[in-house]
């Protein structure tokens, strides 16, 4: 009993949402909205009007800050780990991933303003990227144990080159832990909204953004439409990922 | 095995994650001081000095450390009652897949749901207003936009609750808290003693950690309390966009000198928290 | 003379841990080397296997000096004391991975695998994954993995540390048949004295990091640090003076 109602409280925000997304009109004082309406959804799957754009985008951007950060975070982090100063290498990896995106976003403008990058999806991407990079080299420290060390010695004594340690051995033996890294950059991006609107210049629309915006004009319905359309590829990937999820606390 | 991939590596790592930021905050700090910047007046401390005199910043410090502190507790005693009132079960069934979908809520939604429950002309409200226990909407309790941000506080602990509650029943299960707690009562511990000695420190000293990053993230929260927070105090990032976002461009190395403070002061919880995992 | 190692010295910040180390290996031989834990027989083997980079002295195989070679390219395998097998491969891959490296492939990797992994007696257990092996069954495909690429030099770290009594009599037994069937030449280090005397065709022992080389079985016997001597007198004086015949 206990349970179905933990269940229910954990489903409500969607429950809720999803329903105003279907709504026609709420007028105050009714508890449940007074008409119902599928044309939103519509028009969204039909694949007009801004938020289909909107989708696409933030796809885009956190599928390209996930690779990025995924591929680059599992190479390099190999060399923090073993490295003699690993302590002070970790903690600068902390750093960014701490500090709030806003915070960081503030700084860095500066620095894609001079590289030309800013008000663009490159310049987005690059400035989560650097982001959910400190992020990925602190999750795959787990990774890098004496063991897999003894591993990369073997396989160059049997005469493998270092393409070949990655393709035949780390990456098979890393799967897991790379699909997971995967999954948490791609939704520290698709989350992401001070530092999109920051570094974008508010340009670069990502769902986020949207959400926002309509809830600055008071557009409850799309809002929450919005929101449905946030949450449905993070609550799948988290699901596929259950299973990895706290491995690597 | 020195090898050339080794420094290589290492460099990629400096230019990521250390340059950019570097970069940043000496830009910042020089924008600061007056030495950079469109508007900048040459070498001086008054943004410093008006920065840390104004008040402003220390109250948008307490009202972070506030809500930070507030949800850390909230979500602390939540997760535990979840994690050991379920058992050993919590990871199954339709529990266990609902509690995944909170963390499927980013900080803007989980405001905006806030918002729209909790308002005075939000769900809770009309339902209230219904069954005849509101009569005025506009006295609804202000759960938003109020002074104790108890809005905020809700929406971040909507959303932590879920993951520390997974995160406690792991770690039920790695550090063996089912066997310790049957040898705490096998030397004579009630249940109660069992719970409050033995399970309970157990667990909050496994996620000591994690519960340090939970407040060290809250701190630094802009979406939800972008929404559902008020004019004044604000928290730490909203107070930084906002003097950053200004149309008085005199204001912005205000917004570069809390950007600081910030760092500083996250830079120093890190440390922190370094030190307590090497002692550990 | 096929390795041949000359006044390798190492240390470890200031901790010294190899001295002045001279050695020399001849073509298919075995040169076992005894030394306790800490004695510094790991770095020995790691610095021929280049795994790390001595301070001082030379190393030549085959006449050619490999100070500068990094280790893929030496020719030299080091065989850990666990047997580290590659968990995501069965039997059949981790043997054949040396080869696949070297990109043999079709029928010639299926026959060779199929020899090796019969004179290791591991046909039943071909297609099974490491974690459902025992611990002499590991060794043994770990042996194989490093045999089938025939090798220059192979060095063994106490290979046979982690298994009982029994297993290792008969991995000790299997080594030597395999060892002269394909004419390996091999460092086989280990803190086990009665092991060292059995698997080697020369012998060294290591202390402090000081290397002592001793040309047969009768000197390294004899000599009183050694300590062979003392095991036979421990022996007798056990059994009362009277060895059964």
């Amino acid at each position: 009993m206990a349970r179905i109602l933990v269940a229910c409280l954990c489903a409500l925000p969607l429950a809720v949402l999803a329903a105003l997304s279907f709504a026609g009109a709420w007028p105050f004082p009714d508890v449940v909205p007074s008409r119902w309406t599928a044309s939103r959804w519509l028009e969204v799957l039909a694949g007009r009007g801004g938020l289909a754009a909107s989708f696409g985008v933030s796809i885009l951007i956190s599928a390209s800050v996930a690779l990025l950060s995924t591929v680059l975070g599992f190479v390099t982090s190999k060399h923090v780990a073993y490295h003699r100063r690993r302590r002070l290498l970790l903690f600068l990896a902390y750093v960014p991933f701490a500090l709030s995106p806003v915070i960081l976003g503030v700084c860095l403008l500066y620095v894609a303003i001079q590289a030309g990058l800013s008000g663009s999806v490159a310049g987005v991407i690059l400035a989560q990227t650097i982001f959910a990079y400190g992020f990925a080299i602190v999750l795959f420290q787990g990774l890098w144990s004496p063991r897999m060390r003894a591993f990369e010695e073997l396989v160059h004594t049997l005469g493998g080159s270092t393409w070949q340690l990655y393709a035949r051995v780390l990456v098979p033996l890393a799967k897991e832990m790379l699909l997971l890294c995967f999954f948490q950059t791609f939704l520290i991006s698709w989350f992401q909204y001070g530092l999109t609107v920051l570094v974008g210049g508010g340009q670069v629309k990502t769902l986020t953004l949207k959400v926002y915006d309509y809830v600055g004009e008071a557009n409850v319905f799309y809002a929450a439409l919005a929101s449905c359309l946030l949450i449905v590829p993070p609550a799948l990937l988290l699901w596929a990922n259950k299973r990895f999820l706290f491995k690597a606390v | 095995m020195r090898s050339r991939s080794g420094t290589l590596g290492l460099a990629a790592f400096l230019a990521v994650a250390v340059l950019p930021i570097g970069a940043s905050l000496l830009y910042a700090l020089l924008y600061s001081v007056g030495l950079a910047g469109l508007l900048a007046e040459g070498f001086n401390g008054r943004h410093w000095l008006a920065v840390l005199g104004s008040g402003e910043i220390w109250s948008s410090l307490a009202l972070s450390v506030w809500v930070a502190a507030g949800v850390v507790a909230a979500g602390t005693a939540l997760g535990l009652a979840l994690a050991l009132g379920f058992r050993g079960t919590l990871d199954r069934g339709a529990l266990g897949m609902a509690l995944y979908l909170p963390l499927a809520l980013p900080g803007a939604v989980a405001a905006f749901f806030v918002f729209q429950m909790l308002t005075g002309g939000g769900f809770v409200a009309r339902v209230l207003l219904r069954l005849g226990l509101l009569s005025d909407p506009s006295r609804f309790l202000p759960l938003v936009q109020d002074r104790w941000a108890v809005g905020i506080i809700l929406a971040h602990t909507l959303l932590a609750t879920p993951f520390l509650a997974l995160l406690f029943a792991r770690l039920y299960e790695s550090e063996r808290v089912e066997e310790l707690a049957a040898l705490s009562r096998a030397l004579g511990a009630s249940r109660r003693q069992s719970l409050w000695r033995v399970e309970v420190p157990i667990l909050l000293h496994a996620a000591g950690t994690n519960l340090a990053l939970l407040f060290i993230v809250v701190l630094g929260s802009y979406e939800i309390p972008l929404l559902l927070g008020r004019q004044a105090p604000q928290m730490l990032s909203v107070l930084t966009m906002r003097k950053f976002a200004l149309f008085d461009l005199r204001q912005k190395p205000d917004a570069f000198v809390v950007a600081l403070l910030y760092t500083g002061l996250v830079m120093a919880l890190i440390a922190g928290i370094f030190r307590r995992e090497k002692a550990a | 003379m096929f390795l041949e190692m000359r006044g390798i010295s190492k240390s470890f910040g200031s901790e010294p841990v190899l001295a002045d180390v001279s050695l020399a290996v001849e073509h298919h031989e075995t040169v076992s080397v005894l030394g306790r834990s800490g004695s510094g027989k790991t770095t020995l083997l790691k610095i021929v296997a280049g795994l790390e980079t001595a301070d001082r002295g030379e190393l030549r195989l085959d006449g050619r000096r490999i100070d500068a070679v990094p280790p893929q390219a030496r020719g030299v395998v080091y065989l850990y004391q666990e047997p580290l097998l590659f968990p995501h491969l069965d039997v059949w891959e981790n043997v054949a991975f040396g080869l696949r490296l070297r990109g043999v492939g079709g029928e010639e990797l299926d026959r060779r695998v199929r020899e090796m992994i019969a004179s290791l007696e591991l046909e039943d257990h071909a297609r099974k994954r490491p974690h459902q092996l025992s611990g002499g069954q590991r060794q043994r495909v770990s042996f194989g993995r490093a045999l089938i690429i025939q090798p220059a030099l192979l060095l063994l770290d106490e290979p046979f540390g982690n298994l009982d009594a029994e297993t290792r009599a008969g991995m000790q037994a299997l080594f030597k048949r395999v060892a002269a069937a394909y004419r390996i030449t091999s460092l086989f280090v280990t803190h086990d004295l009665k092991e060292a005397i059995l698997m080697g065709d020369r012998f060294a022992y290591l202390k402090a990091g000081r290397l002592r080389l001793f040309g047969d079985r009768e000197s390294f016997a004899a000599d009183p640090e050694i300590g062979v001597m003392n095991e036979v007198r421990f022996w007798e004086s056990l059994l009362g003076g009277k060895v059964p015949s």
